[in-house]
């Protein structure tokens, strides 16, 4: 990992808290649909930043309501960043926001998830896409809707690996190629590490937001309904969030557990399908060794005849070998599964600490014995 | 801020009408999006050092009877003032409502903000704009915001819709009675962890956070509950002492928050307790099992290969040589599937467990490992 940040470009990613919340904004309301915009900002000694983003139109989802037209809706949301009419859009938007004194650079996407479920082709051809065109220094954000509104916030940020970028632009990513460039699953993506920065005006706003409770003494409210209806009575504060006590969390775990077994399906299906291929290599091979046999005992038999010997590498227009099966597919379901599986820790640690917490408070002196 | 709950209109205040038309007197309501106003901060830092407002448009959507207003999101339009006159750049304004309103069909055209909190006549002129037929949000009025972005004061946000003044028709143009309305930031569940994370920079020289995964969150928000039941514990062992005033309100307060602990059979929690943990553990144990299979598997599906490479080398003829090959895939795809075989049956049963009985198989299991 250290290595391959050494390689790159860029070190770290710092994404102003207006990003933050633009992004927020978009990825929750168009739940359970992908959403996906740009970024704008700059790159200073291999710190990436964020300074804005805006949204990709939103697709046009036909009116009829039925489960594949939904579906296409999705895919063509999630392919929005590297779609022509959006470069347009893009261009078109950065020129303007240049007039109001905005960093003019693109520098990347972000698109929302839904319970760690990202990585995927779409993902991987977008950022492609990006670093590919662009002077490379861009990264793609991922925004995990599901996971923020349990808990604390998921945003993360994305680049492709080098050795990556030169498989994909190959395009082949059969056993051999794999072997040689020893690409494995978990060099897909790059993870940068986040940061959150604020504007001074903005710190100065946050202060007047609900904050913790003042520390002084208070004047005794006159009765019980007083003290309810108090207006100056301090609200929650933002941080830290009491949201993350919550103790219902176990549909979330629920749900990375079904997803995690579809994604095991998955690897199952590419696994056949790869044996289906081995068989089927076998079979042709096992044909081409008899034809081979079969020659040389007829040259061997011509050569005692003192006839010209017939070639012997004829085989190679005769069979064809079959085609080995992409292994991109395994090799991100593979990484989409590391994720999950790290999902699934998470929420285990905390929902064990939960439990304790509960029970002592329930059965208090039990902790003691 | 300390202002905002200070209005009182008993009737909404009239905006501009059109003659025939029936005015609505329900009052009127804004609620603002934080992240609207981060943006409009935002566009603040960013304006022309010679500036000394800026003015952009305010976007969002309006209930049916237009008594609630919704600000969701602003862009900011270019504009120089001089003692003189005012440009405002309307091209500009309607190809970024173009491309806007494109991202995000749903919001619509609400008004205008501006970052200082006078209001001039030059405001007046924008207004009249902003609530013009055609162009403008006739026949609803246009909101102005007004954001103080003075230094050294706090930030205040206040909100206008207007009404014609009579004066003569030459001047009618540039002027008008700016009405306060009331205005509150509400934020929705979703922004919260983005705001937690925000606001957690507040108190920090740098101004920068670095995103935390959702353990720390949790013992954050941990601590900083044992430090508030660390307070009332002393507040309440110190009225036991005589050493602080009692109040009556606050015993009853803190009586209704300890009566809302349920009263359950310390067996039932243990037993429950139990068997939940052991679930959550047995969850935790599959997935990281499943990660290291499917990390072996990756292995396997190359590393077996190299074998199969060099027995290759070793062997004289073309075919041979993919003889070889074809053994070590062989085996590679054998392993897999005795991988899948082990773990198939365990894999139903994990989406289920949270609910099912503890069948006495699995806690050895885990202890086993």
């Amino acid at each position: 990992m250290a290595e391959i940040l050494k390689e790159s470009p860029l070190k770290s990613v710092q994404v102003e808290a207006l990003v933050v919340m633009k992004i927020i904004k978009h990825c929750s309301q168009t739940f359970p649909t992908t959403a996906t915009g740009s970024l704008v900002g700059m790159d200073v000694n291999g710190v990436l930043q964020v300074t804005n983003s805006f949204p990709f139109p939103a697709v046009e989802v036909p009116s009829v309501d039925s489960h594949h037209d939904s579906n296409s809706a999705t895919n063509a949301a999630a392919a929005a960043p590297r779609a022509k009419a959006n470069t347009v859009y893009q261009s078109d938007m950065i020129k303007y926001l240049r007039e109001v004194n905005v960093d003019a650079n693109n520098v990347g996407w972000y698109t929302s998830a839904n319970m760690g479920n990202f990585v995927n082709a779409n993902v991987v051809e977008n950022q492609y896409f990006y670093q590919k065109e662009m002077n490379e220094r861009t990264v793609a954000l991922v925004h995990d809707v599901s996971r923020s509104s349990q808990g604390s916030l998921s945003l993360r940020a994305f680049r492709l690996s080098p050795s990556f970028m030169a498989a994909f632009k190959e395009g082949k990513f059969t056993t051999e190629s794999l072997q040689k460039s020893n690409l494995t699953y978990r060099d897909i993506l790059v993870e940068l590490p986040l940061t959150i920065h604020n504007s001074h005006l903005l710190t100065s706003f946050l202060h007047q937001l609900p904050s913790k409770p003042p520390s002084g003494p208070l004047d005794f409210p006159a009765s019980l309904a007083s003290l309810k209806s108090d207006p100056n009575a301090p609200q929650p504060p933002l941080y830290p969030n009491y949201d993350s006590l919550d103790l219902s969390i176990d549909p979330f775990l629920e749900k990375t557990c079904d997803l995690l077994l579809d994604s095991i399906e998955t690897h199952y299906t590419e696994l056949n399908n790869h044996q289906y291929y081995q068989r089927q290599l076998a079979r042709e091979q096992a044909k081409i060794t008899a034809w081979q046999q079969k020659r040389k005992a007829e040259n061997a038999t011509r050569a005692a005849a003192k006839q010209p010997p017939l070639p012997e590498d004829e085989w190679t227009r005769l069979f064809k070998l079959p085609q080995e099966p992409s292994r991109l597919e395994g090799l991100l379901n593979s990484r989409q599964v590391e994720q999950y599986a790290r999902q699934v820790d998470g929420f285990t640690a905390s929902i064990s600490g939960k439990m304790f917490a509960v029970k002592s408070n329930l059965l208090p002196g039990d902790g003691q014995q | 801020m300390a202002g905002q709950n200070s209005f009182l209109h008993v009737a909404r205040p009239l905006g501009p009408a059109a003659i025939g038309s029936q005015p609505t007197t329900a009052p009127l309501n804004v609620v603002i999006q934080p992240q609207a106003l981060f943006s409009i901060l935002d566009h603040s830092l960013r304006r022309n050092a010679d500036q000394e407002r800026v003015i952009g448009t305010l976007l969002g959507v309006r209930s049916e009877d237009g008594s609630e207003v919704e600000i969701r999101n602003c862009y900011a339009v270019g504009h120089s003032e001089t003692v003189e006159q005012v440009e405002v750049d309307m091209d500009y304004h309607k190809n970024m409502l173009a491309l806007h309103l494109k991202a995000n069909p749903r919001e619509i055209l609400i008004g205008w903000y501006a970052t200082s909190n006078e209001l001039n006549t030059f405001s007046a002129l924008i207004q009249n704009f902003y609530s013009s037929q055609g162009d403008g949000t006739f026949p609803h009025p246009a909101v102005h915001l007004t954001l103080s972005t003075t230094p050294g004061r706090d930030i205040e946000a206040r909100t206008y819709i207007s009404a014609p003044v009579g004066v003569t028709p030459e001047r009618a143009s540039d002027s008008c009675l700016f009405i306060p309305v009331p205005y509150e930031i509400k934020y929705g569940d979703a922004e919260k962890s983005g705001l937690e994370l925000i606001s957690g920079a507040k108190d920090r020289e740098d101004r920068t956070a670095g995103v935390v995964t959702d353990i720390e969150a949790l013992e954050r928000a941990i601590e900083e509950v044992l430090g508030l039941l660390d307070r009332v514990s002393n507040y309440v062992n110190s009225v036991l002492d005589e050493e602080a005033p009692p109040s009556n309100a606050l015993g009853q307060f803190l009586l209704n928050a300890l009566a809302l602990a349920p009263k359950v059979d310390a067996a039932d929690i243990e037993r429950d307790f139990n068997n939940h943990i052991q679930d959550v553990l047995v969850v935790s144990y599959l997935s990281n099992t499943i990660r290291t299979q499917i990390d072996l598997s990756n292995r396997l599906a190359t590393a077996a290969l190299t074998t199969g490479a060099g027995d290759g080398l070793g062997s004289s003829g073309g075919g041979g040589g993919e003889g070889g090959q074809k053994g070590g895939r062989e085996q590679r795809g054998g392993k897999g599937r005795g991988q899948q075989r082990e773990r198939e049956p365990r894999e139903p049963r994990e989406p289920r467990e949270p609910r099912e009985p503890r069948e006495p198989r699995e806690p050895r299991e885990s202890r086993e490992n």
